[in-house]
């Protein structure tokens, strides 16, 4: 049963990313602007011979297209089988992978941290929202989120922005540490990066948050006015269990925005990095669409693709642990 | 029965209970000076329309009617209890489900999907203080068993893997488990089939008997009252019009609206033609008259004193009602006991054990 609905998902997600890559292969060599034939023509006008200023080019870059574009997309297909995602033209000499790995880690763990942390007191606030709702504290509550909730990231990370640098510059709001640290696993260093991570973090949280307490908050509101909450107070169930029993049943559908929230994590936050000038990889991403480097565009929506395939089957069999309605398979609304 | 009970069942005064609904409009009246009584040992039927009040009656009996409803006026007393209304807090949490078992409707989903029947059952264990748990489970067991259950696998099964005859003895089994003999079954046999519905009224008849219980049965299904009750209430736009020994109320009806319910109920044999339908609309709760008859708008023994003046409570035999009609008449042939005082408890001593067996011999 796991194991045949595992099998299921994988082969949809093969069959997602192979369409994914080769749509995005396509349209991004459609874009104009081809910096190899730039360089090389760029080399040709200051008077080198042609045969020469292609060799320049594949000194510098490291490799040479050949072909057609049918036959650079079965080189790349058949480098993808090996895992391989080519060369970056931005980075000469590196492979793409090594470039996306060495930005993933300014994204991943921020985003990580801001996801959970908006997650875990959205949701807690939304069940007060939810449950005082007739009062000053719902309001409150559902009003802050309701705005927050519709202020666009940007304006969020400017804003902030703009005040750690004027009103209390106690925050540093570029970069991800103090060069005065030797990078590597010492206090300072791990130090600086958290307190130079905060504000992207912070952002990012408070961008999100909006969204899970009021998701959360409705979510509540529907289970409390289900049949079974009721019979359970009629059934003279003390308090706190028939909290729990809420609390279980509302976070249920919240799993599903978490999971894909958490396929997000890869290509999120590109404003934010932007505006801090975090070098995680959505700050890549804007470098690689600039200077043309397809293999890393490519490479970068493969990543983000995977993630959100990953996600959703991650998303899928959680369920099958925690809702037994799933886990028979005959799951009744 | 593995249990001796060492309750008795207790006895049930509802007198002058009112309650209202906060709505935009103002505090609108959704059950508005019920008397009724529940004679120890017995199952009273209450029937009416959707709309009528009987749910929020049914839930006033434990104190439970949701906002914007609240009690207004009145008290609910119970034996051993004291009266429900003036209970807060703790003190009414440990009344429900020890001392009043409720049973929901079918269609309603009265179990956590998430958690199995048996780890609910714990709950509501570890909520009434219960030192033996395994004792309850036993118990459980045993109750599930009577009711033609496999106790064990249901005890292990969640909500979505039970049928909704299922349900509904587990609603029932929940009720009981804690020994509670005041049982609330509010719309018990609604949106099932009728195989099982006889099934669950015949468990409910066995149960109540055996474990000595009084039980009040909710329902708009004259049916299913004329095969379990023993006493019946008709209620009406929030008021009961009418009230007595179930067999007295159906054989020989006074009040215009129980006369005309039973004439719209249609045959299994004969012309269809033969029910008729009672004309108009009943009352919602902004349309309840607030002076005189709640009934009269659909009434064929309608009289100008309707409109003004509430109707009498009027004693014929064992059974009251609630009509101007019913006095004029009963004035004309000289035979009224106006007014109530003693009318319930000469019910008590007609009614029998034996009345409800006479009901069910009438049935086809």
């Amino acid at each position: 049963m796991f194991a045949r609905r595992l099998a299921g998902h994988l082969a949809r997600g093969l069959v997602m990313i192979l369409v994914v890559t080769t749509v995005s292969f396509f349209v991004i060599r459609s874009v104009p602007g081809d910096p190899m034939a730039a360089r090389y023509e760029k080399l040709v006008e200051q008077g080198m011979s042609p045969v020469a200023a292609q060799r320049a080019v594949e000194v510098l870059y490291g490799f040479a297209p050949t072909g057609g574009l049918w036959q650079q997309y079965v080189d790349y297909m058949s480098g993808l089988l090996r895992l391989d995602l080519g060369q970056s033209l931005m980075v000469p000499g590196v492979g793409v992978s090594t470039v996306l790995f060495s930005a993933a880690k300014w994204t991943v763990l921020p985003v990580l941290a801001g996801t959970l942390l908006s997650f875990l007191v959205g949701v807690v606030m939304g069940v007060y929202a939810a449950i005082r709702r007739s009062g000053r504290l719902g309001d409150v509550l559902a009003i802050s989120g309701s705005l927050l909730h519709g202020v666009p990231q940007y304006v969020l990370a400017l804003l902030l922005g703009a005040v750690f640098t004027t009103l209390l510059p106690i925050l540093p709001t570029s970069g991800t540490a103090d060069i005065m640290f030797e990078p590597g696993f010492n206090a300072g260093y791990i130090g600086s990066l958290i307190e130079y991570a905060t504000l992207p973090v912070l952002t990012y949280a408070l961008a999100s948050y909006g969204g899970w307490i009021l998701a959360m908050k409705s979510s509540v509101v529907t289970v409390l006015g289900d049949d079974f909450i009721l019979a359970a107070e009629l059934r003279g169930i003390k308090r706190g269990i028939v909290f729990r029993y809420v609390a279980r049943n509302a976070i249920l559908p919240l799993f599903t925005i978490l999971a894909l929230s958490l396929g997000m994590l890869f290509g999120g936050a590109i404003f934010i990095e932007r505006i801090f000038n975090y070098p995680g990889l959505g700050l890549m991403l804007i470098d690689g669409i600039n200077n043309r480097d397809y293999a890393l565009m490519g490479g970068a929506f493969l990543l983000i693709t995977v993630a959100i395939i990953v996600a959703n089957i991650v998303a899928d069999l959680f369920y099958t642990v925690i809702d037994p309605r799933v886990r028979s398979g005959e799951g009744a609304a | 029965m593995s249990v001796t009970p060492e309750k008795k069942a207790p006895g049930v005064r509802v007198s002058g209970l009112s309650v209202v609904y906060r709505t935009s409009a103002g505090e609108l009246p959704a059950i508005s000076g019920i008397d009724l009584d529940l004679v120890p040992g017995t199952i009273t039927g209450v029937v009416g329309e959707s709309g009528s009040g009987k749910s929020t009656l049914a839930l006033s009996l434990l104190n439970a009617v949701q906002p914007p409803g609240r009690i207004s006026a009145g008290s609910v007393e119970i034996d051993g209890l004291g009266d429900v209304v003036k209970l807060r807090g703790e003190e009414l949490r440990k009344a429900r489900g020890r001392h009043i078992g409720y049973v929901f409707q079918a269609a309603q989903n009265s179990l956590n999907p998430l958690k199995t029947v048996g780890k609910q059952l714990l709950d509501l264990g570890r909520s009434h203080d219960v030192a033996d748990l395994r004792g309850l489970v036993r118990e459980a067991k045993d109750l599930l068993g009577r009711m033609g259950m496999d106790g064990a696998r249901v005890l292990d099964s969640h909500q979505h893997e039970l049928s909704g005859g299922m349900r509904q003895r587990v609603g029932i089994m929940l009720a009981l488990v804690l020994n509670a003999h005041l049982v609330v079954l509010d719309e018990p046999t609604t949106a099932l089939d009728m195989i099982t519905q006889a099934t669950i009224l015949r468990i409910v008849r066995e149960v109540h008997e055996e474990r000595g219980l009084t039980t009040l049965v909710i329902t708009h299904d004259l049916g299913v009252v004329a095969e379990v009750a023993d006493r019946l209430a008709v209620m009406y736009g929030g008021q009961v019009v009418e009230q007595g020994p179930t067999m007295e109320v159906l054989g020989a009806p006074r009040h215009p609206y129980t006369q005309g319910l039973l004439r719209a109920i249609p045959r299994l044999v004969g012309d269809i033609d033969e029910a008729t339908a009672l004309p108009g609309r009943p009352p919602t709760l902004g349309t309840i008259p607030e002076r005189g008859c709640v009934f009269r708008d659909r009434c064929v023994l309608r009289m100008d004193v309707c409109e003004t003046e509430k109707p009498p409570v009027v004693s014929l035999g064992a059974s009251i009602a609630l009509c101007h009609a019913v006095e004029a008449a009963a004035d004309r042939d000289g035979r009224a006991d106006i007014p109530r005082a003693g009318g319930l408890q000469e019910v008590v001593g007609a009614q029998g054990a034996t009345g409800v067996h006479e009901v069910r011999g009438e049935q086809p």
